[in-house]
C-alpha cells in the first residue's frame, strides 16, 4: 500500500505548480464553464497546449503536445489546477471523445484535417448516437446513410444531442448496411452541421433550459471520406468512446466537492447541530469516502493493466446516485427556502441545489441508465445471463 | 501509487481461502454449532500453523509481526468461511493489548496465542481496579466460556491497567449469552474481588486504538460475510429454475445482485484504507475506523438481506447456509458500537476529506 505518487512525480507536480503561479494573472478561473465558447478560454487553451496541459498526449504532428500517456501526470495536472482554481481549458465531446476515437480509428487525412482545430476549440463537435427509438437499446438505431456516388445520404433523427446548436460537426452512428445483423450494420460517420436538410430543434429539460437537442436529417449529404474506420465498424468504434464517457460521469472528486458544499449549507442553516442531520451527513460521508478510495483502487488496477472485475463497473451507478442524494440533503436543510428557484426573492445559494438535484437525476439516466448499468454489472461482473428476448411483437 | 493488497497479501488470502474451504468448510462449522461449541483445539492449532493468530504478534513471540492490513485480509476470509474464531478479540485486540506489557507472562501469552495453543479474549470495558483487586462485570465478551485466559483492561483514574486473568481464577465467574450468530459465542464475566497484578498501564488513546482495530476487524468480517452470501446467491440464481428459466436471467434478480456489488466493493476499498491509516497512525484513523464499521456493517446487513431473498423460501430455512452470514453480519453490526452510535462518534472529528 502506497498512497504517494513517488519522488519522480513530485518534480512534475512542482513544474505544474510553477506554471500555474507564473500564469495566475492571465488564467481564467475554473468556475467559468469549460463548455462555454469564449475568446479568453480559446486563448488559454492554446497556452495550455503549448505547455502540455491540454491535448497532452495528442501527437505533435496533429497539433498536440506529444507526451507519452501517463495516468498519474494527468491526475496531478487535474489536482493542481483544481487547487489553484484555474481553468483546465476547453472541455467538450470533440476533445474528450472524438479526438481519442480519431487517433485510434481515423485515417491520416482525417487526423490532419480535424484534430488540431478540435483541440484548439476552433471546431466544435456534437455526438449523434441516441434516437427516439434507440435509447438503452442503442444498437437498434435506424438513421440510415446510403452511399450515392462519393457521398452518403442520411435520413432519420437523433436525440439528446448536447451542444448541437453550437456545433460545427457531428460524429454519428448511422445504419449503412441495411441487410447486415444489427451491430454489424452500423457505421461511424461525420457530418457538417450546416449541411442542407439538417435541422436542430432545442429540447427543453426539466431544468427549464435547453441543454439537449433533437437533430433531424432529410437527405443530408456527407462526403464518403467522412466515414471513420470501415463500413460496419461503427458499433465497435462508438462503444469504445462510451466507456470513456461513463468513467467521466462518476468521478469522486466532484462528489467530494459537492459534499463539502452541502456540509457548509448544513452548518450555515444550523442543521448540523441536529443529530438527525449529522447522521445523514455521516452516512453520505461514509459512502463518499468509500468511493474516493475505491477510485484509488481502480487507478492502481489501471496502472498495473489489471482487470478490476465487477468492482470496475460500478463507478457511474454509485457516483451519480450519490451526487443526487447530496443535493437532496442540502435542499432538506434549507427547508422551505430549498424550493426557491434562481431569481426568486429569498433564494439561497442561487437555487443551485435544486438545479443540481435535477441535473444529477439527468446524469443517473444519461450516458447509460442506472438500469443498464445494473445489467452490465450483473452480466459482465457476475456472469449472470442476459434477459432472453421475448417473442417478437405483432406490429 | 499502489492502493490495495500487495502480492504477498493476495497470496496469503488465496492460501487461507483454500485452507479454510478444505479444512473447515461450512459443514464443519455446523457440527460445532450442533455440539454447542465454538472451541475446537484442532481448529485453533491448525489456524496457528497457517499463521492466522500471530499476524499482529512480534517475531520474538513466534508471530509474523505484520500490520492490521494483513489482519483484515485474514478477518475477511474467516467471515467468508463463517469460522468460529472470534478473531477481532482473540487475534487482534488481545495481542495488541498484551504488546503494551514488557513482562514475561505477557510474552508467554503472546507465544501461546501465536502458536494456536491458547485462546485469549479481550475485556475492554466493565471491569474496575479497586484497591488492587478487579471488580465488575463485562457482557458480550467473545469466547467467554471457551477462552483459556482474558486480557482485561481495568478502568483506573488515568486510563486503564492491563491484567492477564486465567479463566479459572478465584472470584471470576462466567455465563454464556445466546446470540443470533451461532458461529461465534459470547458470554458474561463477573469479577468479584479478583486478584490483580497490573502488567502495564494504557492511556485512553491506547485503549481507543485497540478498539478501533477491533472495529476494523469486525468490518472485515462483515465484508467477508456479505461477499460469501452474494457469491452463494449468484451461484444459486444460475442453478434454480422458475418459469422455464434460471432465476439469474431475470432482471429483478440481476439488479438486486448488481446493487449488492455496487454497495459492497467500495466498502472493501474503505476497509483497506482504514487498516492502512491505522497502521500508519494517521490522525484520521480513529474516525475512519468508526465510519467504516458503521458503513460496512450496514451494507453487510443490506447485502445479506438481499441474498436471503434471492434464495426465496429456502433462504428463510435453517438448512440454507445463507442465514449463517446474515446472522454473522448482524453480530458484526452490534458489537463494539452499532452504526448510528459510531457515526455520531465519527462526526466529532471535523478535519474530513
Amino acid at each position: 500500500m502506497d498512497l504517494s505518487y513517488g519522488p519522480e512525480y513530485d518534480e512534475f507536480r512542482a513544474r505544474v505548480r510553477a506554471f500555474l503561479e507564473s500564469h495566475a494573472d492571465r488564467a481564467p478561473a475554473a468556475s467559468i464553464s469549460a463548455a462555454e465558447d469564449r475568446p479568453e478560454i480559446r486563448q488559454w487553451q492554446k497556452t495550455l497546449i503549448d505547455h502540455g496541459y491540454a491535448a497532452r498526449t495528442v501527437p505533435r504532428e496533429y497539433g498536440g503536445f506529444g507526451a507519452d500517456p501517463d495516468l498519474l501526470e494527468t491526475i496531478i495536472i487535474g489536482e493542481e489546477f483544481a487547487r489553484a482554481g484555474i481553468s483546465q481549458g476547453m472541455e467538450n465531446q470533440g476533445i474528450s471523445m472524438f479526438v481519442p476515437t480519431l487517433l485510434t480509428y481515423g485515417d491520416e487525412e482525417q487526423k490532419k484535417r480535424w484534430i488540431e482545430p478540435t483541440i484548439r476549440g476552433e471546431l466544435i463537435w456534437c455526438q449523434g448516437y441516441s434516437e427516439p427509438d434507440a435509447g438503452s437499446d442503442l444498437a437498434s438505431l435506424r438513421t440510415s446513410a446510403v452511399l450515392d456516388g462519393d457521398q452518403f445520404v442520411i435520413n432519420g433523427q437523433k436525440i439528446w444531442t448536447s451542444s448541437a446548436g453550437e456545433a460545427d460537426m457531428m460524429f454519428a452512428l448511422v445504419r449503412t448496411e441495411a441487410d447486415a445483423p444489427r451491430h454489424a450494420g452500423i457505421s461511424y460517420l461525420c457530418v457538417d452541421m450546416k449541411s442542407p436538410g439538417l435541422e436542430v430543434r432545442p429540447l427543453k429539460t426539466m431544468l427549464g433550459t435547453s441543454s439537449f437537442n433533437e437533430v433531424f436529417f432529410e437527405d443530408v449529404r456527407t462526403p464518403r471520406g467522412n466515414l471513420i474506420g470501415k463500413r460496419g465498424q461503427g458499433w465497435e468504434i462508438g462503444t469504445t468512446t462510451l466507456f470513456h464517457e461513463r468513467n467521466m460521469l462518476g468521478g469522486s472528486r466532484q462528489t467530494e466537492n459537492m459534499l463539502r458544499r452541502c456540509e457548509a449549507v448544513l452548518r450555515d442553516t444550523g442543521a448540523l447541530a441536529e443529530p438527525i442531520y449529522r447522521d445523514r451527513l455521516m452516512r453520505l460521508r461514509g459512502r463518499v469516502l468509500s468511493m474516493k478510495y475505491h477510485g484509488l483502487r481502480m487507478l492502481t488496477d489501471r496502472l498495473k493493466s489489471r482487470s478490476s472485475g465487477a468492482a470496475g463497473l460500478i463507478t457511474k451507478l454509485n457516483g451519480c446516485q450519490l451526487n443526487h442524494e447530496v443535493a437532496a440533503l442540502a435542499i432538506d436543510a434549507l427547508g422551505e427556502y430549498g424550493v426557491l428557484k434562481r431569481g426568486s426573492k429569498y433564494v439561497r445559494e442561487e437555487g443551485n441545489w435544486q438545479n443540481q438535484y435535477m441535473f444529477t437525476l439527468g446524469l443517473i439516466i444519461g450516458g447509460g441508465t442506472a438500469q443498464i448499468q445494473k445489467n452490465i454489472i450483473s452480466e459482465r461482473g457476475l456472469g449472470m445471463p442476459r434477459e432472453p428476448k421475448p417473442a417478437p411483437s405483432r406490429d | 501509487m499502489d492502493f490495495g493488497l500487495s502480492e504477498e497479501q493476495t497470496l496469503f488470502r488465496d492460501a487461507l481461502r483454500g485452507f479454510l474451504d478444505e479444512q473447515f468448510p461450512v459443514d464443519s462449522v455446523r457440527q460445532l454449532i450442533a455440539a454447542e461449541r465454538s472451541q475446537s483445539t484442532e481448529l485453533l492449532r491448525k489456524l496457528g500453523e497457517q499463521g492466522v493468530p500471530g499476524i499482529l504478534i512480534p517475531g520474538a513471540q513466534g508471530g509474523s509481526e505484520l500490520g492490521l492490513l494483513d489482519a483484515v485480509v485474514a478477518a475477511e476470509e474467516l467471515g467468508r468461511a463463517a469460522n468460529p474464531l472470534s478473531f477481532h478479540s482473540s487475534c487482534v485486540m488481545a495481542p495488541l493489548a498484551l504488546r503494551h506489557a514488557a513482562d514475561s507472562r505477557a510474552e508467554d501469552a503472546l507465544k501461546a496465542i501465536a502458536a494456536g495453543e491458547q485462546r485469549h479474549s479481550c475485556v475492554h470495558a466493565g471491569v474496575d481496579l479497586v484497591d488492587g483487586r478487579l471488580a465488575g462485570s463485562a457482557r458480550f465478551v467473545p469466547d467467554a466460556m471457551e477462552a483459556d485466559a482474558f486480557v482485561v483492561l481495568a478502568a483506573g483514574d488515568a486510563g486503564s491497567t492491563l491484567h492477564l486473568v486465567e479463566s479459572d481464577r478465584a472470584g471470576l465467574s462466567r455465563e454464556p449469552l445466546v446470540t443470533v450468530d451461532e458461529t461465534r459465542r459470547v458470554g458474561e464475566l463477573s469479577f468479584e474481588d479478583v486478584e490483580a497484578e497490573p502488567l502495564a498501564s494504557l492511556a485512553v488513546a491506547d485503549t481507543e486504538r485497540l478498539i478501533d482495530a477491533g472495529r476494523i476487524a469486525l468490518a472485515a468480517d462483515a465484508v467477508g460475510s456479505a461477499q460469501r452470501a452474494l457469491d452463494e446467491a449468484v451461484a444459486y440464481s444460475l442453478d434454480r429454475k422458475q418459469f422455464g428459466r434460471v432465476i439469474g436471467s431475470f432482471q429483478a434478480v440481476k439488479h438486486m445482485c448488481a446493487e449488492a456489488v455496487a454497495e459492497l466493493e467500495p466498502v472493501r476499498s474503505l476497509l483497506w484504507y482504514a487498516a492502512f491509516v491505522w497502521d500508519e497512525r494517521r490522525e484520521d484513523s480513529s474516525a475512519v475506523a468508526s465510519l467504516l464499521k458503521a458503513h460496512a456493517t450496514e451494507v453487510a446487513t443490506t447485502v445479506t438481506t438481499t441474498c436471503v431473498q434471492v434464495f426465496g423460501g429456502m433462504g428463510f430455512t435453517d438448512e440454507c447456509d445463507v442465514q449463517l452470514w446474515f446472522k454473522r453480519a448482524g453480530y458484526d453490526r452490534q458489537m463494539l458500537g452499532s452504526p448510528t452510535a459510531l457515526r455520531a462518534q465519527a462526526a466529532e472529528f471535523d478535519a474530513w476529506l
